[in-house]
């Protein structure tokens, strides 16, 4: 066992050392989609998720009801069951989509029920009195609400929000499955082309990691940040 | 596309993805099991132990699976591992790389748990003469447990979507019947519109069971 193990070690460590010049410009250009796939899918999150939270808390049934169905239809669908509907699926409707574009749909079509789950509470956790207080004030409800309500919202969301983002650049890695061109496609790409799937697949994920780690790092530092800021707030008043 | 025929395609794809549910089950059933033994080691070690090297080697796991794709996990497990002389069955790779992952989201889980609690519980716990272990097992744990038990709750359905991914290593689990009958039959949108009811119909009884013992165990944060 000990043979074995120092025999791969030193195996891994030689074909680094051989491929690494011919492997890196690859995956270089493979994780710029993976980013814009993810960011893309991100920003169609954040917007689609924006109205959700608005139709959530409607007083509308007709617009409340199929909201919080879309939501919580979202949160039980397995993510590439949805890649996969969008991509194969819907082009028999008459609606066909690049593997890029079905991927980014997906993602920010899914991310979308999250991120509105996230807004919902953080808005749900400020004060009453802090909308009351605001239209006593003379705001009128929409001022109200993008110069007192949001900004507080804001510190509350962000950390969440930023841990969505990272759920959503590793699921972006699902793309591969129908064909989008990212880091997993070239991973597997070339894992099949030098026959060395484990070097290939470890830095495939040192690509997720060194961009997931830092922001979760980021999320937790925003969140003591955020939350003692609460609580000195409070002793304050 | 009457509803006749409708009911007649249903009727023909519904037993092959029925096919894939007891593998899907078993993934997640063996995960789940390896993911809470490890979990909880992992869990009682990071809350435990002064070893400082421990500790780091501990952290390092949980952000390396927290912050790498499933897939990669598995492409790993199953592509990965032949090269160096180890190889893993489809469905044991799936249950060890999710059962992996899932270690890192548990004692996450539960490390929390066991923070929240006061420290009088294990001073107590020692006072009345309870040894180190037993004051761990028969005080704090079932504490912690009872806590967390929301987030183990969803920690369970998402391990439960995520043994679809299990497909991209060739797991017969549903969703890789599902891309079988797509080839064979092209009813594709049918498929997979099917394919999502049936992952709806499993976690249903998963939510509400852990809802269920919530109610029972659980404690009001």
């Amino acid at each position: 066992m000990m043979l074995i193990s120092a025999r791969a070690t030193d195996a891994v460590a030689t074909s680094f050392e051989n491929y690494l010049s011919d492997w890196l410009p690859r995956f270089g250009e493979a994780a710029l989609v993976t980013a814009q796939l993810s960011l893309l899918g991100f920003v169609l999150a954040l917007l689609l998720g924006a109205l959700l939270t608005a139709a959530l808390d409607s007083r509308h049934a007709l617009l409340r009801l199929p909201t919080q169905a879309y939501v919580q239809f979202m949160r039980t669908v397995p993510l590439l069951a949805l890649l996969l509907l969008i991509y194969f699926g819907l082009p028999p409707l008459g609606l066909s989509f690049s593997s890029f574009s079905a991927g980014a749909l997906g993602l920010g079509l899914h991310g979308a029920a999250y991120v509105a789950v996230i807004a919902r509470s953080a808005l749900q956790s400020l004060h009453r009195g802090q909308r009351e207080a605001a239209l006593a004030a003379g705001l009128t409800p929409w001022s109200a609400f993008v110069h007192v309500l949001l900004p507080q919202a804001m510190r509350v969301m962000l950390p969440p929000l930023l841990n969505t983002y990272v759920a959503l650049l590793k699921d972006s890695s699902l793309c591969a499955l129908i064909a989008c061109d990212e880091l997993m496609l070239a991973a597997r790409a070339m894992a099949s082309e030098y026959f060395l799937p484990m070097q290939i697949f470890l830095l495939a994920g040192l690509f997720y990691f060194s961009v997931a780690f830092p922001l979760s790092l980021l999320s937790r530092w925003l969140e003591r940040r955020l939350h003692t800021g609460r609580r000195s707030l409070g002793a304050s008043a | 596309m009457d509803a006749v025929s409708l009911i007649e395609r249903v009727m023909k794809l519904a037993p092959v993805l029925l096919g894939g549910v007891r593998v899907a089950l078993l993934i997640a059933l063996g995960a789940f099991v390896l993911a809470m033994l490890l979990g909880t080691a992992l869990a009682l070690l990071r809350t435990f132990s002064h070893s400082r090297s421990l500790q780091l080697a501990m952290a390092a796991y949980t952000e390396w699976h927290r912050n790498v794709p499933g897939i990669a996990h598995l492409f790993i497990l199953y592509f990965g591992l032949p090269a160096i002389g180890i190889k893993l069955p489809a469905v044991a790779a799936a249950i060890i790389g999710l059962g992996l992952i899932g270690a890192a989201s548990v004692g996450e889980i539960l490390a929390a748990g066991l923070r929240s609690l006061p420290a009088g519980q294990r001073e107590a716990a020692l006072a009345v003469g309870l040894t180190p272990w037993q004051a761990i097992y028969l005080v704090l744990l079932p504490q912690a447990v009872r806590i967390v038990l929301p987030n183990f709750g969803n920690y369970a359905c998402q391990l439960l979507k995520d043994t679809s991914i299990a497909s991209a290593i060739a797991a017969p689990e549903i969703m890789f019947f599902a891309r079988n009958l797509v080839t064979a039959t092209f009813d594709t949108t049918l498929i997979y519109l099917l394919v999502i009811a049936l992952y709806a119909a499993l976690l249903l009884p998963v939510g509400l069971g852990f809802v269920w013992m919530g109610k029972r165990w659980g404690v009001a944060r």
